[in-house]
């Protein structure tokens, strides 16, 4: 395993700052070393951007990922250490995070206790608070965005949708946010959405880590509507006003509402105020949907039992070196 | 043919103990019934041999008292009462789970028996190779000796935690049934409502229709208007009080609860309490928001409601835009955000903030 080292060009004081030790993963945008922090001896990430690939420079995700980055600091929101550029490509610094909670929500031989999952929802819902407070909308929540530090600690990554709110008269994209976590006013082309959008993908999280599978797997977009409106009743003008207004709505087949003991079959392990919040977080009119406030100061959260200390919380089962090797690239891959 | 070989030998060693063709797999080996023709039949086992023989069988052989296996070459003298319906389609685990329960009535300590951690372990390892011997045909007679000679020693001690235990499970099985009734009692309550909603909503249909039809001199729409409103502040209510009720069901069950005590003794150990923000909040804002309309009515006609607010024509338009309105989008949040943004800055020293 050869060791190569950066320098930082402005820095003469220490020029070597991190070191670049092994490749663990490739996308079609950056390449992603595992480092060292020389002065701390911190494990991070070193995240090169591919540049001159693009006709119009570098690519949009990683100009929106250090801007946004670099204005967040929060426990549960990834860190960017630093962001320097060689000759000719740019180098994120990131924390070094080893597992995300896809892979756990993956691995059947994790058994979640509800405390686990409070946690979780939790972490991610204070970082996504703080992201609100900054307003700034995160757009890609889904379980392999959200890292898990090896202290336990859920940390929100993937910036390369975020986006501040802009002017109010300004358009925002409706293309965004992986299918399966996509609000239903994404879905109908709306674009003047709010934070709403990211609750809805919690929502949707919190659902998945209860089921263990995902709640609304829609083949495509048109399925995705279906898909939805089949778990959570289709929208009319009553419950959702002005819903006819987007400029994609259709009510393709109408479905009732589910009530609530048709939801409290689905989570059969839920208790009533698990379904409160879940339903709270996924109502189809953004306007009544929770915000992240409501959602921390939601009973859920102070009811027993308390969530699980992040160090407490299940982790990856670490089976040999060699296999660890692979499945570290896999996770880091998919973050790219 | 070497491989077709292990294979036969390997089988003929396993169907000595476990007769599990796919062509017997549903069919009595004693009387050729098959459960394609009756689907009703059911097959039973008996922990002697765990030969698989159809409950018209047992009922016919063994009623007359213990009878030998009629499986060729096994002769076990067998009882009715001990077969029992088979759980597990391998009859390897359905053994090893019989031996483990009679090994685990015996050696019933548990970890509060022990000083440490590492007694304890100790002993589970030594019930562990108990239970493999008798699995797996290794000793079985000195293993089952040494089982009747602890059994016959511990006698007092292990009837001692036989009774504890049960006392245990005893609270359990109360608090599970509590928690039945108190789901049961749930949905009772809100069936009911939901029964009397539907009756209401009736009955106000057909008032609305004899108001309607005497033709009083009142609009129509008005009185549309008022009956929707009626409706929606008796919704509102009938919720809380759902609500309410739920709670109260609640408080009670947690009172009668054993395990309550126990999760409120945990909640006490913690040293501290529990905070949804980690104290990361900002409640003091450094302004304070006008009042904003934010109903969807009082944004349709947002000219007449902005007295009071803050005074810039280009949003309070947007603020009416269906599509808008529709996606979400909140007159509110526009100014909050551009007050919040003007003013985070105060009371925050850079120099402080870097150190």
């Amino acid at each position: 395993m050869s060791t190569t080292t950066k320098t930082i060009g402005n820095d003469s004081k220490s020029p070597i700052k991190y070191s670049k030790d092994r490749k663990v993963g490739e996308g079609t945008y950056a390449v992603v070393y595992l480092g060292n922090q020389i002065s701390t001896q911190r494990k991070i990430a070193i995240k090169e951007i591919k540049t001159g690939i693009f006709k119009d420079g570098l690519d949009m995700s990683a100009i929106r990922e250090v801007k946004y980055l670099q204005e967040l600091k929060h426990p549960n929101v990834i860190e960017l250490v630093d962001v320097f550029s060689t000759t000719n490509n740019l180098n994120l610094v990131l924390e070094f995070l080893p597992c995300d909670l896809e892979v756990l929500i993956k691995d059947t031989t994790i058994v979640f206790k509800s405390a686990d999952i409070k946690s979780w929802l939790l972490m991610t819902l204070r970082g996504i608070h703080h992201c609100h407070r900054n307003f700034i909308l995160h757009r890609d929540l889904k379980p392999n965005n959200l890292l898990l530090a090896p202290d336990g600690e859920l940390k929100i990554a993937d910036f390369g949708l975020a986006r501040s709110l802009g002017n109010p008269n300004e358009d925002l994209s409706s293309n965004v946010v992986t299918r399966w976590y996509r609000a239903p006013e994404l879905l109908f082309g709306a674009k003047h959405y709010t934070g709403a959008v990211d609750i809805w993908s919690i929502g949707i999280i919190f659902a998945e880590l209860m089921l263990r599978t995902p709640y609304l797997p829609g083949k495509d977009d048109v399925d995705q509507l279906d898909v939805t409106f089949r778990a959570l009743g289709t929208p009319t003008e009553q419950i959702w006003p002005n819903v006819s207004n987007l400029p994609m709505y259709n009510a393709l087949r109408v479905y009732p509402p589910p009530s609530r003991q048709e939801l409290r079959n689905r989570f059969s392990a839920a208790t009533e105020k698990a379904l409160d919040l879940l339903i709270s977080m996924t109502q189809l009119d953004p306007s009544r949907r929770c915000d992240s406030t409501q959602a921390l100061l939601h009973e859920f959260f102070t009811e027993s039992p308390r969530p699980t200390e992040p160090e407490n919380l299940p982790k990856k089962k670490v089976k040999k070196s060699n296999d660890e090797d692979e499945s570290e690239g896999g996770t880091k891959r998919r973050k790219l | 043919m070497s491989s077709a070989k292990v294979a036969s030998t390997s089988n003929s060693l396993m169907s000595d103990y476990f007769e599990d063709d796919r062509a017997s797999k549903d069919m009595c080996p004693i009387c050729k019934t098959d459960k394609y023709l009756s689907p009703n039949m059911k097959f039973l086992i008996n922990p002697e041999c765990y030969h698989k023989i159809c409950e018209s069988c047992v009922d016919r052989i063994f009623s007359l008292g213990p009878a030998p296996c009629p499986y060729p070459n096994c002769g076990k003298i067998l009882r009715k009462n001990k077969f029992k319906k088979q759980i597990f389609d391998d009859l390897r685990i359905e053994r090893e789970i019989d031996i483990r329960k009679k090994v685990g009535n015996i050696y019933n300590k548990t970890e509060e028996d022990f000083s440490d951690l590492k007694e304890y372990n100790k002993y589970l390892e030594s019930v562990e190779n108990i239970i493999f011997n008798l699995n797996y045909g290794i000793d079985v007679e000195e293993t089952e000796a040494n089982l009747i000679k602890y059994e016959a020693e511990h006698k007092i001690e292990i009837l001692e935690k036989n009774l504890n235990e049960s006392k245990k499970n005893a609270d359990l099985a109360k608090y599970q049934e509590a928690r039945e009734r108190l789901k049961q009692e749930k949905i009772r309550i809100q069936k009911q409502m939901e029964v009397e909603d539907k009756e209401y909503d009736k009955q106000q249909q057909q008032e609305l229709l004899d108001k309607l039809t005497s033709g009083s001199s009142a609009n129509t729409d008005d009185i549309i208007k008022q009956q929707n409103n009626n409706k929606l502040l008796r919704a509102s209510s009938r919720k809380k009080k759902l609500q309410q009720l739920n709670n109260q069901l609640d408080q009670e069950f947690n009172k009668t609860n054993p395990l309550y005590k126990h999760a409120k003794d945990l909640e006490d150990s913690y040293k501290t309490p529990f905070t949804p923000f980690k104290g990361d909040r900002d409640l003091n804002k450094n302004y304070t928001l006008l009042p904003i309309p934010n109903d969807v009515d009082e944004l349709m006609n947002i000219e007449n409601h902005i007295a009071d607010s803050y005074h810039d024509p280009y949003v309070n338009q947007l603020a009416k835009n269906k599509e808008y309105l529709g996606a979400g989008w909140r007159l509110q949040n526009v100014f909050e955000r551009a007050l919040d943004e003007a003013f985070i800055g105060l009371g925050c020293i850079i120099e402080k903030e870097k150190a």
